[in-house]
């Protein structure tokens, strides 16, 4: 393994505590969350109950715009930079601009430490960002011409892709770059019968499953709202092809739910913005 | 009018606030910026703290790790810093690995933990030669608009008052590790330094909490850090221009004022997160 | 991405052929190319399986190793998957341009197989928390056509179904200690389930229809496809909208529903045909790479 001069000197290995915690009676042994009843922090299952949200524009000063998003726990923060000349010489697009996204959770993010180099889940977590976004913007408005997306997830408790494409939305409206539509994201997990929506790390990973083995699954819905187009579809684990359909469904739900927060954080936003120097503003 | 001053000459520009004693943002000379902390509100790190100094945004989060203890000093855990000034914070900075400045910053903050003794290694060392922590200490930059170290260092410290570590006891059957997330316990700070950056104008007019700005145009920056008992930890100064000592002088004694503003507020930041635990 | 670059009036030609269910090859919308399957081609891997779909051509080898398992989920064993994109396929992958095409199959691969019923990876395991198998899965595209990810999906089935990992036994000695002896006789190894293992069925939306099994001049008339992994069971293990577009939510249900159609009816005709070769056994005709 080379060592790392660019960096201050740490152990070769070292291991999480968690991993070290007296294990806790697995299998049958484990209690199985009860269908009917309310989820761990108290929401409805297989209802459109989505974590209270908090939303704010132009956080990062430096940036053209930046969001940042908070939902129940999760954390992100986005800042965008451009439209500036496009790094890549070799394949810049005569007739439009590129949209570059770059993904990253903060060491300290998860249950578990993150590395300092970004690894293949987060490279994934900008792809699926990109995708999701480019539908939504007028790119052929920025021909030769790069537009900088940049995600920090400061805490995970779940649903991050989701929150990442809501946020970078607000950040891109915030920078002022064209667009047809806002990206609203919405994240469910799929838990046999029931589902639940804008799930936690916990929920997320499994933790409350009520029938453990089967139609186990998470999907990542992100929708322009007024045009109701989705622009971004992922999902994981195995998932019953009804489930798929009604998932999409709940998803979009969610995100129009989403909706009218992101829109009075954009306003406010907007219009702190045009006030006149030395006008306080009240929400 | 101005703008257009500003962007074509901004030495000019900041030249004739400084004649006047005061600066383009209103500050006098001498004045830092707000400063505004939040402490432990990243439940995922086991302490974290968000420093804000005017626009300026650092975060750190500390998250605690097992190892086995360095060969050569087998009575001793490890901290290990590390500075990140990614993408987000300013177009300056490319993604990759660490540029000189963030580099440049984690070895200032790596050299600070040791000299200052603001925790005691042997403090992390839980079994000798066997078992002890490891402190990640992850500072990331989230808003760079200069006097980075000062925000690095309060953020740090914060982040380290408020760290909680689990027990941890040995096994003594299987030899293993048993750790008891229930029982929390907290860190030792022993010290408790604090950072004052200040640019030089002109090799001769010196100002406080330089904005990224003002980071540029001057001839020289200066960090002197000095714990609570007025003692100088740590001074700074990456080239640039010289300064007299009479000069450095008044940095120093500028630097113990805010050693004590900055303390007041980290502790009533502390106390008022203390009921909710 | 292998991409063609073709004229405003090639692509309305195929977008009306789309919409008359006629294919510029003569297929309909749901029908795959012709394919061909063959396993066992190459001799030092644990498994390997070649696939041709039209002229897209992909070599999956397999190598199992003895590792550690993932400290997490200590009782099984696991996947690695690289996708190596080689030049001979176009030029475009010299040097580093295949590798952002790479990881992107790669992860899919990942994601595809990152559920239970996918793959026992359980019998994978040998000793919890100390050994278990790796399987080093390795997919060479050798020549792109369009429909990628389709191909090695079938193609990394085939390599499963074709895998064969020595029985290892595990004896106690007298002090605790566990002794690992591998079966050094070729017929005593384990097989794996394969019947779940799912395959990808990726949809291009062209005009206002869907297509399976998009040629490179018709991936070059879409602007969004949805790549579904499906089970013969018609369970749904990834899915994934990729390209600039976007798609309204009843096009979303219905390319599901096909997916889930096409997937289902893909696998029957595949199992049987590796039984079928696997019976040959020897006597069965190596068509190899120049075939």
């Amino acid at each position: 393994m080379p060592v790392d001069t660019r960096r201050v000197r740490a152990p070769e290995e070292s291991q999480c505590p968690l991993l070290f915690v007296p294990l806790l009676p697995r299998g049958p042994l484990r209690t199985v969350a009860q269908p009917e009843k309310a989820r761990v922090d108290g929401r409805q299952r297989s209802q459109v109950d989505v974590r209270p949200v908090f939303a704010r524009c132009g956080l990062v000063t430096q940036a053209k715009g930046s969001a940042y998003m908070e939902a129940g726990k999760t954390k992100v923060l986005c800042a965008v930079y451009g439209p500036r000349e496009s790094e890549r010489k070799d394949d810049t697009d005569m007739k439009a601009g590129r949209l570059v996204c770059d993904f990253r959770y903060a060491p300290f993010s998860c249950p578990k430490r993150g590395t300092w180099i970004q690894g293949s889940e987060e490279r994934d977590a900008a792809q699926a960002l990109q995708e999701a976004l480019r539908p939504g913007l007028c790119l052929h408005r920025y021909p030769r011409a790069q537009v900088e997306v940049n995600v920090l997830v400061l805490e995970h408790d779940g649903s991050v892709l989701a929150h990442a494409v809501t946020c970078a939305s607000m950040a891109l409206v915030d920078a002022g770059v064209e667009m047809y539509d806002l990206v609203l994201g919405c994240a469910l997990r799929q838990d046999g019968d029931s589902y639940l929506l804008d799930p936690t790390l916990a929920e997320e990973s499994g933790g409350h499953a009520t029938q453990p083995e089967d139609n186990q699954g998470g999907v990542t819905v992100a929708l322009l709202p007024s045009l109701g187009q989705v622009s971004g579809l992922h999902a994981d684990g195995e998932l019953r092809d009804e489930s798929v359909s009604a998932a999409v469904r709940a998803c979009m739900e969610g995100c129009h739910r989403l909706y009218p927060v992101v829109r009075r954080a954009l306003v406010y936003a907007a219009r702190r913005k045009a006030a006149p120097p030395g006008d306080s503003l009240e929400t | 009018m101005a703008a257009g001053f500003k962007t074509a000459e901004p030495l000019e520009y900041h030249r004739s606030f400084l004649k006047e004693n005061c600066r383009p943002d209103g500050r006098e000379l001498g004045e830092f910026r707000a400063t505004t902390l939040n402490i432990g509100s990243i439940s995922t790190a086991d302490g974290s703290a968000l420093v804000k100094i005017g626009n300026t945004t650092v975060i750190c989060g500390i998250k605690a790790e097992l190892a086995t203890p360095p060969t050569d000093a087998p009575n001793k855990g490890y901290i290990v810093p590390n500075v990140d000034l990614p993408p987000l914070c300013s177009s300056r900075f490319r993604p990759g690995p660490p540029g000189e400045q963030a580099q440049a910053a984690s070895q200032f903050i790596a050299d600070l933990i040791d000299s200052a003794n603001i925790i005691q290694r042997e403090d992390l060392c839980i079994e000798s030669g066997k078992l002890s922590w490891v402190l990640y200490c992850d500072i990331m930059c989230l808003d760079y608009d200069g006097n980075l170290l000062d925000a690095c260092v309060i953020a740090l410290l914060a982040a380290l008052e408020n760290a909680q570590l689990p027990e941890v006891t040995i096994n003594k059957e299987t030899e293993l590790a048993e750790v008891n997330p229930q029982k929390l316990h907290p860190l030792n700070v022993t010290k408790h330094p604090v950072g004052s950056s200040f640019a030089v104008f002109d090799n001769t007019i010196v100002i406080v909490d330089p904005t990224a700005e003002e980071e540029s145009l001057s001839t020289a920056t200066i960090t002197v850090v000095t714990d609570e008992d007025e003692r100088l930890c740590a001074l700074h100064k990456p080239g640039g221009s010289g300064l007299s000592a009479e000069k450095l002088q008044d940095c120093i004694s500028r630097a113990v004022t805010r050693h004590r503003e900055v303390r007041k507020l980290i502790e009533e930041v502390l106390k008022s997160i203390k009921p909710q635990q | 991405m292998a991409t063609v670059q073709i004229c405003e009036a090639e692509k309305v030609y195929i977008m009306h052929g789309v919409r008359d269910d006629l294919r510029i090859d003569g297929r309909a919308c749901d029908d795959y190319r012709h394919m061909e399957v063959e396993t066992d081609v190459v001799s030092n891997t644990d498994g390997s399986a070649r696939v041709k779909m039209g002229d897209t051509d992909i070599l999956v080898g397999i190598k199992a190793e003895m590792g550690r398992p993932r400290p997490l989920i200590p009782d099984e064993g696991y996947l690695e998957f690289f996708v190596d994109c080689s030049a001979n396929a176009t030029p475009e992958f010299e040097g580093r341009g295949g590798e952002e095409l790479g990881s992107e199959i790669s992860s899919t691969l990942y994601k595809m197989f990152q559920n239970r019923s996918s793959l026992d990876l359980r019998a994978l395991c040998i000793v919890p928390r100390e050994h278990c198998w790796v399987l080093y899965v390795d997919v060479l595209l050798l020549q792109c056509d369009g429909n990628l990810l389709d191909a090695t999906s079938i193609a990394v089935k085939a390599a499963l179904f074709s895998t064969r990992i020595p029985k290892v036994h595990v004896s106690e000695d007298d002090e605790g200690g566990k002794e690992l002896e591998i079966s050094d006789d070729p017929y005593d190894c384990m097989r794996l389930q394969v019947e779940d293992v799912p395959c990808i069925v990726t949809l291009s939306k062209i005009g206002h229809r869907h297509v399976v099994d998009a040629t490179l001049q018709e991936a070059a008339c879409s602007m969004a496809s949805l790549i579904i992994a499906v089970t013969h069971k018609g369970n749904v293990t990834c899915v994934r909208k990729v390209g600039g577009g976007s798609l309204d939510p009843e096009s979303i249900f219905e390319m599901t529903e096909t997916g889930k159609r096409v997937g289902k009816a893909l696998h029957a005709p595949l199992m049987k045909l590796l039984q079928e070769e696997e019976v040959l056994g020897k006597r069965r005709q190596k068509v190899g790479f120049l075939g």
